[in-house]
């Protein structure tokens, strides 16, 4: 007989339940030697899976490079339709038609580009909206508490991977309320708090080598405004209105140019 | 470069197990490179996943409609006998390579819908939504089928370590 939890215990064990969801589990599986007993096989079973399947691990350079091959060749035929029989017919080309060929290199490091950037970026999303999520949780919001850009400042140094911009703007309806060092995207990221109203506005921080930000968006009916100064990508993260989001990027904007001359 | 190249490979090749995975994957690349402008703001890997899934069902059709037996390549011999050896090399085999051996094998015996989820979650590490996406079936049946899939392959595991002590220990 299988306890009628075990579909949300598996869920648990994915990651897959809100914190309240998984506390509930957590109780029950100490009193549900069944459910106990599930999660230690479903902790096997993905050890296993992970370290000791060997089938198909990576692909065969060769695939690589043909693909590759298929790409460029792809990529230096004019116009956007081409025809299934084409593809199907698809020939290997002598090795230096791609390796010198202009067009294809150039295709190349767009697909670079496109289908290389886009997975940096779009965990980043998630983990931003994760972020700003948990901090509205109790007592996660501000590690130091201050409306003086002198104190949250410095301590980002100590604390962080990053200096970001540090500002009040009171007057203009955003009030600084303090900072936070936060993780993700594999360094400490700078964190400012800023309340607008009745609104949490963070603002993320992180040291990054891409020359793009990804665009403005909307998860789960936050907003995500995104800019770069230097080699700085800041993110304000908040359910306010649009406008008025854009309201502290710009006055932040303005910040960063005043302190770049 | 093209790093999802290792999940598209990855997923083709527990989904077709054989040498037609090759063939799906660059399909499955070359249509997500004529097809990238549709894609705007959501998941990369999974979309390529889904157009992997694609290109092996239309392959699957086709052989089915052709009754042709594809030529198997030369890693793919090597593979089938890692697939099909359980007896340890008295030599040089480790348990640990057995283990690995005998894993490889249970998991390819898996039905192709517990396969395709368990190398989703497991070794892809997507969550439900996007298998959900991936698979073209609602969330419910991704749990359920993660369920059904786990529990299969711990039983296998469990039977062949009844069946040959020595083998996995």
């Amino acid at each position: 007989m299988q306890c009628a939890e075990s579909l949300r215990v598996q869920a648990y064990f994915d990651g897959e339940l809100d914190a309240l969801s998984a506390a509930d589990i957590e109780r029950h599986s100490e009193t549900c030697a069944e459910c106990r007993a599930l999660l230690h096989d479903l902790g096997y079973v993905r050890a296993a899976l992970r370290q000791d399947l060997t089938y198909a691990s990576a692909p065969p350079p060769a695939l690589r490079a043909r693909i590759l091959r298929a790409l460029d060749e792809e990529s230096s035929v004019k116009g956007p339709l081409r025809n299934a029989a084409r593809l199907s017919g698809w020939r290997p080309r002598p090795f230096w038609v791609g390796a010198f060929s202009g067009i294809g290199s150039a295709a190349i490091a767009a697909i670079a580009f496109f289908v290389l950037a886009p997975p940096l970026i779009n965990p980043v999303l998630d983990e931003l909206v994760s972020a700003h999520v948990r901090s509205l949780m109790p007592d996660h919001l501000i590690d130091v508490v201050s409306t003086d850009k002198h104190t949250v400042k410095p301590w980002f140094a100590g604390h962080t991977d990053v200096s970001p911009v540090v500002a009040d703007f009171d007057q203009q309806g955003y009030r600084l309320v303090g900072g936070r060092a936060d993780y993700f995207d594999r360094q400490r990221a700078a964190v400012v708090v800023y309340r607008h109203g009745s609104h949490v506005i963070n603002v993320f921080s992180w040291a990054s080598d891409q020359r793009s930000v990804p665009e403005n968006t909307t998860r789960n009916g936050y907003h995500l405004a995104f800019w770069k100064s230097g080699n700085l990508v800041y993110c304000a993260v908040s359910d306010t209105a649009w406008d008025e989001l854009l309201g502290l990027v710009r006055l932040l904007q303005d910040v960063s140019t005043h302190d770049a001359r | 470069m093209l790093p999802h190249l290792d999940a598209a490979y990855r997923f083709a090749r527990w989904l077709s197990r054989s040498g037609d995975a090759d063939d799906i994957v660059q399909e499955a690349i070359l249509r997500a490179f004529r097809g990238f402008d549709a894609l705007r703001g959501s998941d990369v890997k999974a979309w390529l996943l889904t157009i992997v899934k694609n290109c092996h069902l239309t392959a699957l059709q086709q052989q089915r409609r052709h009754a042709s037996v594809p030529l198997p390549e030369e890693h793919d011999v090597q593979d089938g006998r890692a697939m099909i050896a359980t007896t340890p090399d008295p030599e040089s085999a480790s348990i640990r390579r057995d283990e690995k051996r005998t894993l490889d094998r249970l998991m390819s015996g898996l039905p192709e819908e517990h396969r395709e989820v368990l190398v989703l979650r497991e070794l892809e590490e997507m969550d439900y939504r996007e298998i959900a996406a991936v698979t073209n079936v609602p969330i419910g049946t991704v749990m359920s089928r993660l369920a059904r899939a786990r529990a299969a392959l711990k039983t296998r595991w469990l039977k062949e370590a009844e069946g040959a002590p020595n083998a996995v220990r």
